[in-house]
């Protein structure tokens, strides 16, 4: 037995949900249970009780139209990276959860779920910062919406306050021509990323005329690489000098790195800069198939 | 004794599971792994527990059809849902056609790991797999610590090339 003891309940609803974590404040909510279990199997997270949201129909919805996909709390991973209808509007999503643990976990693990434990080695969280996604919040005090880049709010810290699930996540679909490509570099396939990047470049031909770039696994939270997005609109190759000059860029971007047993802070920002060019030059070079 | 609905917060929750078409109808403690019901309260030991924290995938059993990490989910979240684990794979006939690839190809030594890939290759259909590479990345969820992979993925390839296409190399790496 390894998780300390805890009270289990399966609410019959979103609102009932809502009430047992407002009534104990040290709940956590269960959806797929892919980071918590193994949190509480170590004894990390020792909840006096959980709240299984998996089985409410109304957290089960996809929904797919020309502007934006809504993924419900109780979706998995592996049901969104599966889905044609998402694939055809939002290649990016699937392109993403590839990456995401293992086939086996995402089965079971849900899309909200990695917004909620906001990893800063996760993809999802990455992703949701880079295209702007929005979590609707639903609480003691009813419903809000939190852009992506608010919620994440640091290392397994969002905006979520006490009584507060996710319910749904909305990632607006990116402009026509747009490819995204996820980067990682990790120790084995399927590990926790070391230094990861998401990369969404909009062009027009071959000319890029919008970048958008995320270092993730390299700081506290998912860090948006601005000074890279500024250079690369009207790029359309990568020669040496401009891979330099947007190396540093990136290294730049990164201000404070984080250092752990995996690799220093400075191993971390010269790794992203070399990821972005490596990434960047492969996307130009990369005959444009890919739509979104 | 009364059925527990989870309805309400409670530590002892009843669960009923279906698991190789036998089915189990338990009060367990909320905390119990799914790992831990099968071993422990179904009595079948075949399902390996190694990491308990979902990254070598021995623990793997198919969970309505899907595979998933038995260490990372608790008993109560598949009440109700049909476990299929690596007793279920031979008949009286014998070995299923995977277990006799591993067994002809050498790809197993200790065999801590092998019901694990044993059952994420019994979860999916080879026909939604292009090449070597899917095939890699879907075995990426299984840690060896033996035979270095290739005898696996060699036992594999036979199994899959001639469900899809005999003699064909589809899945040779």
């Amino acid at each position: 037995m390894k998780p300390a003891s805890f009270d289990y309940y399966r609410p019959s609803s979103v609102s009932g949900a809502v009430q047992a974590l407002a009534d104990s404040p040290f709940a956590k909510v269960l959806a797929g249970g892919q980071s918590l279990i193994p949190a509480m199997n170590f004894r990390l997270a020792t909840p006096p009780m959980l709240v299984d949201i998996a089985r409410l129909e109304d957290l089960h919805g996809v929904e797919v139209d020309e502007h934006e996909v809504t993924i419900g709390a109780g979706v998995t991973q592996r049901h969104v990276e599966m889905s044609t209808r998402v694939a055809e509007v939002m290649p990016a999503l699937a392109e993403a959860l590839r990456w995401v643990g293992h086939i086996q976990t995402r089965n079971r693990g849900t899309v909200c779920g990695s917004l909620a434990h906001a990893d800063p080695s996760g993809e999802l969280p990455a992703l949701a910062i880079n295209t702007d996604a929005d979590l609707t919040v639903e609480g003691p005090n009813g419903i809000r919406e939190v852009p992506a880049p608010d919620f994440i709010r640091g290392p397994f810290w969002t905006d979520l306050r006490p009584g507060e699930l996710i319910t749904s996540i909305r990632f607006p679909v990116a402009p026509r021509g747009t490819t995204t490509r996820v980067a990682e570099i990790a120790h084995r396939s399927g590990d926790f990323a070391t230094v990861g990047l998401v990369a969404s470049l909009t062009r027009d031909g071959r000319t890029i005329r919008r970048a958008r770039l995320c270092g993730f696994a390299v700081a506290g939270t998912p860090i948006r690489l601005r000074s890279v997005e500024g250079l690369l609109p009207g790029v359309e190759q990568l020669d040496e000098t401009a891979g330099r000059t947007l190396a540093d860029a990136a290294a730049a971007d990164l201000e404070d790195p984080v250092g752990d047993i995996h690799a220093t802070g400075q191993y971390r920002r010269e790794a992203l800069a070399a990821l972005v060019v490596r990434t960047v030059r492969s996307m130009l070079e990369d005959p444009q198939r890919e739509a979104s | 004794m009364e059925r527990q609905d989870h309805d309400s917060p409670s530590a002892q929750v009843d669960i009923e599971v279906t698991i190789n078409g036998e089915r189990f109808r338990n009060r367990v403690p909320a905390r119990l792994l799914l790992s831990d019901f099968i071993r422990d309260v179904a009595g079948l030991t075949g399902t390996h527990v190694g990491c308990e924290h979902g990254v070598c995938g021995a623990c793997t059993v198919i969970v309505d059809g899907d595979a998933a990490r038995s260490c990372s989910l608790l008993a109560v979240q598949v009440d109700g849902c049909t476990i299929r684990t690596v007793e279920d794979l031979a008949t009286d006939g014998g070995l299923c056609p995977m277990q006799q690839a591993f067994h002809e190809n050498l790809a197993l030594q200790c065999g801590f790991c092998t019901p694990g890939f044993l059952m994420t290759l019994e979860s999916v259909d080879p026909q939604d797999f292009a090449d070597a590479d899917d095939l890699f990345a879907l075995l990426s969820g299984h840690l060896c610590r033996c035979t270095g992979y290739q005898n696996i993925i060699k036992a594999v390839a036979s199994v899959w090339n001639e469900a899809i296409e005999p003699h064909g190399g589809r899945f040779q790496s």
